[in-house]
């Protein structure tokens, strides 16, 4: 499979300021990949990198085969996290205008803007000026004007940010339906579990160099869960909540090794060593339960075992 | 350049088809030749006609019937009907009815109604007389040795806030009279000395090699800036909105969806296009209205073809010059308000050829005309106004300005385009022209 995405070696500073350092990343094509990282980590910079928008001071930078993505414009879709529209245009203008941009067949044009609205939700809209719709209206045709054009690579920066959970849910499943279409995404988040709902592969960001770089699955096998959640069968148990004694039998359990209260119930922790399967049965013997998960380490859980800081 | 053209275009409608634009532009000129049409009528109901008394202190007794008889009813229309004359002499002569009888009469007002009286009484009596209501409207004091002797001058008395029309009229007809008087005291002939001191005024004509043609006075003078001003217009107003509209962009944070489809270069070029459209709308408009003008007066021969083709370069040439800078200015601030500190030294600049207007038209080839002509980004109009001169430069001179002319566009252009792709991505605290210098120098 071939690389939509290269960096190579990418350094870009801001006057004293390292927004990326010597940062190596490969995309491939077809890839679904969540470019995550807290505030300031370096992310909207790497994306102005690969769209040009920026140039490194050094390394080498390749989109879709091209050493420059502004010769692979018409094949990008960029939905950049400082985004507006014209607010004086009429919103089916202004996306006809982006898709002349994006070299959309004249004939074609009209009809596709339509489609695309009717699919967001906005059908009515298209004689409206952009300044009448709501924020989230907005950034739904912000969306529409990334993908109209059908990119083969799609770069979405917060695509998320400012949206309802029912836009969320919508702009969600149109990434899901680009990438089945064959497009390659790479997808910019700070809030870490939006990537863990949609990636493939994560790519984590810190400082500006890069922190990890792999499968979901892979991420999840190598940062073992190590955490039970028990909730008790008996709403009673323990009688008192504040009486240390009354946890004890937890943690005594074999392959235990420290027992946190819940909302609901208790968080127990796994001593190094211990067999998962029979700890789990050790806990269920003195405490059945009514609820018992073995916890997945959440993708703000690896980022914390890999830099030690608690995200922004 | 598909994706230039379709910056160009939207710029260029979305500027041209707001109501701004089309009341500041399109409606301009037309308020403006409705006022001009309109004038006469308002002028000529505006003035109240004068009714009132003038009184004359002429100890000689020699003066005071000349000035009765120049201020009645029929001298005072005479005297309008000779400035009608003269006004139509320095006229082309393809002008008929330029010099109206009617503008005439608005611009004097209606001939007033003088009741001219002898004063034999106090003169300081009669002054203070002036500060009533119903007191006469000037006193004319004529000392003894006005007609013979030392031929000294008059006194002139008015009421507060008199016509400084009549006042004029007053001032005409007292001079003639102390005139009349001294040429009949020496037994002269008046309308004998009027026929030998007076030479009928007769335009000149300018031998061209098309032909012997009559000379332009008044448009020799004006043509060169008028088209100045035509040019310096134009370049202001495209500019402008060049800078507002990138202001916009920026403010409402589409440029970063703009740059997800056009390189900065791109989009600056496309709008700097867009807006050249803009701008030679302004320019076919006034200066369409201009030829107009002219073709109905007959006067297209005043206007040089070559002039008009150097005009329209000098126009590319200053307007991708200020353009590029005014694009710069627009994506290096974060609102119209903070521009106004980089626009100064523009606005200083482009102010250069209207201070050296006079200086270069009376002397084209002094140093300061010479080097101006070579000194972007003035050195366009410098040379325009050397060329409508009275000695216009040699060919090498032109070919050098307009060379350094391509040359600064060129260089406006480079400095523009680095500022233009860095600033656009920056907000926060605006920059100053040193940062603006080392935004240049680092992109």
């Amino acid at each position: 499979m071939s690389d939509a995405i290269v960096l190579e070696n990418v350094t870009k500073t801001f006057g004293s300021t390292v927004a990326v350092s010597g940062l190596n990343l490969s995309v491939p094509v077809g890839g679904l990949y969540g470019f995550i990282g807290p505030n300031g980590a370096g992310k909207t910079s790497t994306i102005r990198l690969m769209m040009s928008i920026l140039f490194p001071d050094d390394g080498r930078v390749s989109v879709l085969g091209e050493n420059s993505a502004l010769d692979a414009k018409d094949r990008i879709g960029y939905l950049p996290e400082e985004r507006g529209l014209y607010r004086k245009m009429k919103v089916g203008a202004f996306l006809v205008y982006m898709g002349r941009l994006k070299g959309v067949d004249e004939t074609v044009i009209r009809d596709r803007v339509r489609q695309w609205l009717e699919k967001v939700g906005l059908g009515d809209c298209e004689t409206k000026r952009c300044e009448e719709l709501s924020k989230g209206m907005q950034q739904k045709v912000q969306f529409v004007a990334a993908v109209l054009h059908e990119p083969d690579l799609l770069i979405l920066d917060e695509p998320f940010s400012g949206l309802d959970p029912v836009n969320m849910r919508l702009v969600r499943d149109l990434v899901l339906e680009q990438h089945a279409r064959g497009a390659t995404i790479l997808f910019s988040t700070h809030v870490m579990p939006q990537a863990e709902q949609i990636c493939e592969h994560i790519v984590m960001i810190h400082q500006g160099e890069k922190v990890l770089d792999e499968s979901l699955d892979a991420v999840r096998s190598r940062f073992d869960p190590r955490t039970v959640l028990i909730e008790p069968l008996d709403p009673l148990y323990p009688l008192n909540l504040d009486d240390d004694a009354d946890t004890r039998g937890l943690e005594q359990s074999a392959g235990v090794e420290d027992v946190h209260r819940t909302d609901r119930g208790y968080a127990i922790s796994l001593a190094a060593g211990a067999d998962v399967s029979e700890t789990m049965r050790a806990i269920v013997a003195v405490c059945p339960p009514r609820h018992l998960e073995l916890q997945r380490p959440t993708l703000e859980d690896v980022f914390l075992a890999l830099v030690g800081e608690v995200p922004e | 350049m598909r994706r230039v053209l379709h910056v160009a275009r939207r710029e260029f409608l979305s500027t041209v088809l707001t109501k701004g634009f089309i009341i500041g532009i399109l409606l301009t000129p037309c308020l403006v030749a409705a006022i001009v049409l309109l004038m006469p009528a308002l002028l000529s109901e505006a003035a109240p006609p004068i009714e009132g008394e003038v009184l004359v202190s002429d100890p000689t007794g020699l003066v005071y019937p000349g000035v009765r008889n120049y201020l009645g009813p029929a001298a005072l229309a005479e005297k309008r009907a000779e400035i009608l004359d003269d006004a139509a002499e320095v006229m082309p002569s393809r002008v008929p009815g330029l010099v109206s009888e009617v503008a005439v009469q608005s611009l004097l007002g209606e001939v007033p109604k003088l009741e001219v009286i002898l004063e034999d009484g106090d003169v300081a009596a009669a002054k203070l007389s002036l500060l009533a209501v119903s007191g006469p409207l000037a006193i004319a004091v004529i000392p003894d040795d006005a007609v013979h002797g030392a031929q000294g001058s008059y006194q002139l008395f008015v009421r507060e806030k008199l016509d400084d029309r009549l006042e004029r009229e007053l001032h005409s007809a007292i001079r003639d009279a102390i005139v009349d008087a001294r040429i009949e005291a020496r037994g002269l002939d008046r309308d004998e000395l009027d026929a030998l001191t007076r030479v009928p005024y007769r335009r000149s004509t300018t031998v061209t090699e098309e032909g012997e043609r009559e000379t332009f006075l008044f448009l020799n003078t004006l043509l060169p800036v008028v088209f100045m001003a035509l040019v310096l217009m134009s370049v202001l107003v495209s500019g402008q909105y060049l800078m507002t509209t990138t202001i916009e962009e920026k403010q409402s944070r589409v440029v970063e969806m703009l740059l997800a489809a056009v390189s900065p270069m791109e989009l600056m070029t496309g709008k700097i296009l867009g807006q050249l459209g803009v701008g030679f709308l302004v320019l076919f408009l006034y200066s369409g209205a201009g030829l107009v003008g002219l073709v109905a007066f007959s006067l297209t021969g005043a206007i040089d073809i070559g002039l008009v083709v150097y005009t329209l370069i000098s126009y590319l040439i200053a307007y991708f010059v200020i353009a590029s800078l005014m694009a710069a200015i627009g994506a290096s601030v974060n609102e119209l308000r903070e521009a106004q500190t980089l626009m100064t030294p523009l606005a200083v600049v482009i102010m250069v050829p209207w201070v050296l207007w006079l200086p270069i038209t009376r002397n084209p080839d002094s140093m300061l005309s010479v080097v101006t002509s070579f000194l972007p980004p003035v050195n366009t109009f410098a040379m325009l106004l050397r060329m409508t001169s009275t000695s216009p430069p040699p060919f090498w001179q032109v070919a050098v300005s307009l060379s350094i002319g391509v040359a600064s566009v060129y260089a406006a252009f480079w400095f523009a385009a680095k500022i233009f792709r860095i600033g656009l991505l920056m907000h926060g605290t605006p920059p100053n022209l040193r940062t603006l210098i080392r935004w240049a120098r680092m992109a």
